[in-house]
């Protein structure tokens, strides 16, 4: 995309994000749901990975995954908008044998939100409000279309998910390495929002610390309190780089290098999205222990983000391994 | 902080160069070192080894003696020299910014060759034994005598090879009245100018890298000053600056080889490592290439045109958390230089403590960026 139409998708997106932000975890409601997605959908944001060559890069989808990850929103950007159009497009690149039933399909995963190994069970169509179907890939690369069951629980709750049927439909199959930026992009885009997320909320931090007072001065000129916003930003900018980065290597470099950088930055989000919420918590102080305050929507989302796809123990085993091995 | 997307490089372009440098370094291996040769002297025969091939300055302008390509090009030679096992470049990339920023054209005509080609060696005069993060304690002083010329008194510590040095970038204050910021400015010292003594001061690690620097009475021309009177303050936050990107000092490619060694180690000792260790190993590995990404990172940012400034406590930071995080792995991965005659991994621990101490402290990295880059209101000193 021209710089300038990027920035004008960029800003429809946050226009629409200020709007439809939940104020608190009472605002997350069945029918606030609907509109939001609604309106998140006009924006026609599921065309731009979805041709070859696409209409997006990699660096432009994963900033608009930042800003999503800014506000408390219900809808479904990653799974439906983003995600399960890349899978699409990969297929169409390598053994599409069926075509998809589903007109908003979504993606699943293992039951434990993790990339599935040989034996994943208890499939989930994750990040689904809007769906109406969910696309898996399998361990080995074969791709199958599932329907949607009842409502899955989880501690995010914002995110949509709901139990996949057991039995897929297949698809078809992403070749070696069309399966690597397969894993590579989803990594990116999940550790974008996330990264969206921890920077939003350590900035609403950083604007408290200047206006709440005790002592008779403002908390945020204790050096305390400064050090610590001081390191949550260090966090913070540790993983902007890594998954901005990561996002260009998929635009630019061989698949394995893009998936070697991708997994860096998850490990790096996996990590520093959760303690940088953490230190803009303990800046809030009790307010930020409430159910009313957004700061457990947050903690929320990227404590279960860090277990998405990758967890930190899965994603350090494999980046320990020499290069030659892997 | 930019929000739109970034220009990382062209990386056929950049595949180029890496792969003309290759072919370059596959005639050119890297000399020997001599039983006891100094450290300084090694690296300075490397340094001009690479000058010769052009791999010095590659970000320079070509009128003083670079070759006008752009940091990441720099990057790239960086890069493959760590994966080679490699020397790093030589560390002059921020005293070569802060001179093309403040120098006069004469003096960046007359400098940055013999800098960039090894002619010259340079060291850094900044901090002193009652300054050394704080640099608005400094007590040097360059008294101007009517006739127009310095003369300057004082003393700076934590010189680096300054014994192997012919010119220093010194800071002293020229002005004893007014705040730090307006009062400082900035000399290049011949070091063999009469009154200039240099003692060598030995390490924890046991190297004699730094030095401590006396200067009695040391006469400095109006032309060896760089930039106007009062323009060392930004100069030094300029030279640190960049200083604080682990790109510009060249770590990068350290780091990188230790890791890969370590990964090897573990991957041969598969099944008997510490618990826990496996996943250490990892962790240095995600610091490692977490700097990777953010030096590239500000780099593109640079050459989108913003400057170095006070983010760059972020880059110091990080680049501290990796190395010192790295060295403690490094020890538990080869115990024996702990009971043994110790090694090279134990004397890079020991210089990896300083990490949070020079170039600024930690605590002054925090408060850079507590005030500068989220304007924190300023409060009780407690």
């Amino acid at each position: 995309m021209e710089r300038d139409e990027f920035t004008l998708v960029r800003d429809m997106l946050r226009a629409f994000a200020t709007r439809f932000r939940s104020g608190s975890a009472d605002d997350v409601k069945a029918q606030t749901r609907t509109d939001a997605q609604r309106a998140l959908d006009e924006l026609g944001l599921s065309g731009l990975r979805r041709t070859s060559p696409p209409a997006a890069t990699v660096q432009e989808c994963a900033l608009l995954a930042e800003e999503h990850g800014r506000q408390p929103l219900t809808t479904s950007l990653l799974g439906t908008a983003l995600l399960a159009p890349e899978l699409l497009r990969l297929l169409d690149l390598g053994e599409r044998a069926e075509p998809v039933h589903g007109d908003r399909p979504t993606v699943a995963l293992a039951g434990d939100l993790r990339f599935p190994d040989r034996d994943a069970v208890g499939l989930v169509a994750w990040d689904c409000d809007g769906a109406d179907t969910a696309l898996f890939v399998h361990a080995e690369g074969r791709v199958t279309e599932h329907e949607l069951g009842a409502p899955a629980p989880t501690a995010d709750l914002l995110r949509g998910v709901r139990r996949a049927s057991a039995e897929g439909r297949p698809v078809g199959r992403l070749t070696p390495g069309a399966h690597q930026c397969w894993q590579a992009y989803a990594l990116v885009v999940v550790a974008s929002e996330l990264v969206g997320a921890a920077r939003s909320f350590v900035g609403q931090s950083v604007d408290y610390a200047r206006e709440r007072h005790q002592y008779g001065q403002p908390i945020g000129s204790f050096q305390a309190v400064q050090h610590q916003l001081a390191d949550a930003t260090v966090l913070v900018e540790a993983c902007t780089s890594a998954t901005r980065y990561a996002a260009w290597c998929l635009d630019s470099e061989t698949p394995g290098r893009a998936l070697t950088a991708a997994r860096v930055a998850k490990a790096e989000v996996n990590s520093a999205a959760v303690e940088a919420v953490y230190a803009g918590m303990q800046v809030f102080g009790g307010i930020a222990q409430t159910w009313e305050h957004v700061a457990h929507l947050y903690l929320r989302r990227v404590l279960v983000g860090a277990a998405v796809l990758a967890t930190t123990a899965d994603l350090l085993t494999v980046l320990a391994a020499p290069e030659a091995t892997r | 902080m930019t929000d739109t997307p970034l220009d990382f490089g062209d990386p056929e372009d950049l595949e180029r160069l890496r792969h003309d440098f290759r072919a370059w370094l596959a005639g050119h291996p890297l000399p020997e070192r001599p039983p006891g040769e100094p450290l300084p002297v090694f690296l300075h025969r490397w340094h001009r080894r690479l000058y010769s091939g052009g791999w010095v300055g590659l970000d320079v302008p070509e009128q003083y003696g670079g070759r006008g390509l752009t940091a990441l090009h720099q990057v790239t030679v960086s890069d493959e020299l760590g994966a080679r096992g490699a020397p790093g470049v030589p560390r002059i990339g921020y005293l070569a910014h802060a001179l093309l920023r403040f120098g006069s054209e004469e003096q960046r005509r007359r400098l940055l060759p013999r800098m960039l080609s090894g002619d010259d060696v340079w060291c850094q005069g900044f901090s002193e034994p009652g300054a050394g993060s704080d640099l608005a304690g400094m007590s040097t002083y360059a008294e101007r005598r009517p006739e127009g010329h310095y003369i300057v008194n004082g003393q700076k510590l934590w010189t680096s090879y300054a014994q192997y040095s012919g010119l220093c970038l010194l800071l002293a204050r020229t002005d004893r009245a007014a705040p730090a910021h307006a009062s400082i400015s900035a000399f290049v010292l011949p070091l063999d100018r009469p009154g200039v003594t240099v003692r060598p001061l030995r390490a924890a690690n046991g190297d004699d890298e730094f030095c401590e620097l006396f200067l009695d009475d040391v006469r400095l021309e109006e032309s060896e000053r760089i930039g106007a009177e009062g323009d060392g303050w930004p100069l030094a936050m300029t030279t640190v600056a960049y200083e604080r990107n682990a790109l510009d000092t060249g770590h990068l490619s350290k780091y990188g080889l230790l890791i890969e060694r370590l990964r090897r180690a573990a991957h041969e000792r598969r099944g008997t490592l510490p618990d826990g260790l496996l996943s250490d190993i990892g962790r240095c590995a995600v610091d490692y290439q977490v700097l990777v990404a953010h030096a590239r990172r500000r780099t593109a940012e640079r050459l989108a045109g913003q400057s170095a400034g006070p983010e760059s406590s972020v880059d110091k930071l990080l680049m501290t958390r990796a190395e010192q995080r790295l060295y403690e792995t490094a020890l538990r991965v080869f115990p024996e230089e702990l009971y043994g005659e110790g090694g090279e991994v134990l004397g890079d621990y020991f210089y990896s403590r300083a990490a949070s101490v020079y170039g600024g402290t930690s605590q002054i990295q925090r408060n850079i960026i507590a005030k500068r880059l989220l304007g924190l209101p300023v409060g009780p000193r407690a």
